[in-house]
């Protein structure tokens, strides 16, 4: 008794009170309005997409800590936010068979192969996406998937029909999630609160969404003042495709972003540009999860930059 | 001496697979294994090359100069690439338009000239012809088996004949290069496992890594020292 009082361990002394457990139950609590966004504007299929993306994500990350002998943490729910992630930027007509095998290359690849929490270099979910893509375009890209709907894909149409086929595009129906794309990360409206609330919890860091969707804009608006009846405005940018969900909760991973405030600028900052590069001269037609791959991996260079220590050379 | 040259042969099989355990050869290992046919095709050439040089190289060596010994290696490697080349163009014209630039780049394959290095050049000519032959057939088998599994998923045929059931859609990720970079990697994750299973099962310390595979290549001066040894 006496030797456990007066033995003193090693610092810091003092703990926030932040858990893995908490900051995701926040994570997922922010994505509530979009959960529900989705199931008004999609209907049951894309409940039906999230459940099964949620539950195989649990799955696979039981059987990978099985199979790598560390000990089960699900209860900390981060398997159910890598799945709940992954199934926002599918389309909510995915076949079952391709939800649970994106999820599982999620948790597997992703996450497990790389040594489990905290320790994967690329944001799981996009790693999971990124697969899919490539395998299975038709599938996976909205436009295609989505037949049954009166909603319009406004990046495919800027992109094969040019500025007159999005020059009337409704606000409001972008803002309320009314238009095709991943079926959670077309909910731009929702998704913003849920990643202001992020924001103002501090469980994000703001410099990263905000520089992110400062890059966008200064880009596309550089782009849509060089030649206007080309390119698109910057609002048209922002409120499109998978921009506010990349910036809010993809670019955000926490293991695969810079936690110092330049380098965080910087990584926020390259993702914007690379968006609209990819959106205005790639091939695809969204192209903020190739970006945020492309920033994942800078990200240890960024992370070069650091104070100077008080009286080092 | 059977015994040796059977020792020789049978290292590149396993103990220092090439591309597997001494991670060396990755190019080609990377880009010719869309298919299995190709990877085997691939796998043939650097045999044949493989063990020539190594055999030529063995007869040669005592007449090599020491310092310009690397570019001597490349002057016989080189020759037998060429003769390959030929050769595939007139017979198997198929296959050389698909292996593309990959046969002409056999010349600069670290297998060859590791292996030259670090065994031909100091060994008789059996004992480096097994050698050869070793490596050669055990960079096919690895090369063939890449190809394979990539196949299989990616297309969902082996060596082109359809295998997989009608309702399954290929995993085109796998023949595309980031399931090239994704299937070594497993591979080279399942080897160390295994080879950790079996030295726990054998009541062996568990090997380090980088293991001594890096050592029995011989390519660079680190095998040499005597801090490594």
């Amino acid at each position: 008794m006496q030797h456990t009082l007066l033995a003193v361990s090693a610092p810091p002394f003092w703990h926030c009170g932040r858990t893995i457990w908490k900051s995701n139950m926040t994570f997922l609590l922010a994505l509530l309005p979009a959960v529900v966004m989705a199931g008004i504007n999609w209907g049951i299929p894309a409940l039906r997409v999230m459940a099964l993306s949620v539950s195989t994500a649990v799955a696979a990350e039981a059987l990978g800590t099985r199979l790598t002998g560390r000990p089960l943490r699900v209860d900390n729910f981060d398997a159910a936010l890598i799945g709940l992630l992954f199934s926002f930027m599918l389309p909510s007509a995915a076949p079952w068979w391709l939800v649970m095998f994106g999820s599982a290359i999620c948790i597997l690849i992703g996450k497990i192969a790389f040594g489990g929490l905290g320790a994967s270099p690329l944001c799981p979910p996009v790693v999971g996406w990124a697969a899919l893509f490539i395998s299975w375009p038709l599938l996976m890209d909205p436009n295609t998937a989505e037949l049954s709907t009166s909603f319009i894909d406004p990046l495919v149409r800027l992109k094969y029909f040019g500025m007159t086929a999005v020059q009337d595009m409704n606000w409001t129906d972008l803002l309320l999630g009314r238009q095709i794309g991943g079926l959670g990360a077309s909910q731009t409206a929702a998704l913003l609160m849920g990643g202001l609330f992020l924001c103002a919890r501090g469980v994000i860091r703001w410099e990263i969404p905000c520089n992110f969707l400062i890059g966008v804009a200064a880009t596309a608006a550089a782009f849509h003042l060089a030649r206007p009846e080309l390119y698109a405005s910057p609002l048209f940018h922002l409120l499109t495709g998978t921009t506010l969900f990349g910036a809010f909760f993809l670019a955000t991973c926490m293991s695969c972003s810079p936690n110092r405030e330049i380098p965080m600028i910087l990584y926020g900052l390259a993702g914007g540009v690379l968006v609209v590069l990819i959106r205005n001269l790639g091939m695809y037609a969204d192209g903020v999860p190739f970006a945020i791959l492309l920033i994942n991996l800078l990200m240890p260079q960024l992370e070069m930059i650091r104070p100077k220590p008080f009286g080092g050379r | 001496m059977p015994g040796t040259l059977w020792k020789e042969f049978s290292k590149g099989l396993w103990k220092e697979l090439p591309p597997f355990r001494l991670v060396l050869g990755l190019c080609p290992v990377l880009a010719v294994t869309k298919s299995a046919s190709t990877g085997l095709g691939m796998g043939m050439a650097v045999i044949f090359v493989l063990a020539l040089s190594n055999m030529i190289i063995s007869l040669v060596r005592n007449m090599i100069p020491q310092k310009v010994r690397i570019a001597c290696f490349i002057v016989i490697s080189a020759s037998l690439v060429v003769a390959v080349e030929l050769l595939m163009q007139a017979y198997a014209y198929p296959l050389y338009q698909s292996l593309g630039i990959f046969v002409p780049l056999i010349v600069v394959n670290c297998i060859i000239l590791g292996r030259a290095e670090a065994f031909a050049g100091k060994n008789p000519v059996l004992p480096s012809l097994a050698d050869g032959l070793g490596m050669g057939l055990g960079y096919t088998l690895s090369l063939t088996f890449l190809g394979a599994v990539r196949e299989l998923f990616g297309a969902g045929t082996l060596f082109g004949a359809p295998v997989m059931p009608s309702a399954f859609e290929p995993f085109a990720f796998m023949v595309e290069a980031p399931g090239a970079f994704v299937c070594l990697g497993l591979i080279l994750a399942s080897m160390n496992y295994l080879n950790a299973h079996m030295a726990r099962r054998r009541g062996e310390e568990e090997p380090e890594n980088p293991r001594s595979g890096c050592m029995a290549c011989g390519a660079c001066s680190r095998a040499n020292s005597p801090a490594q040894q």
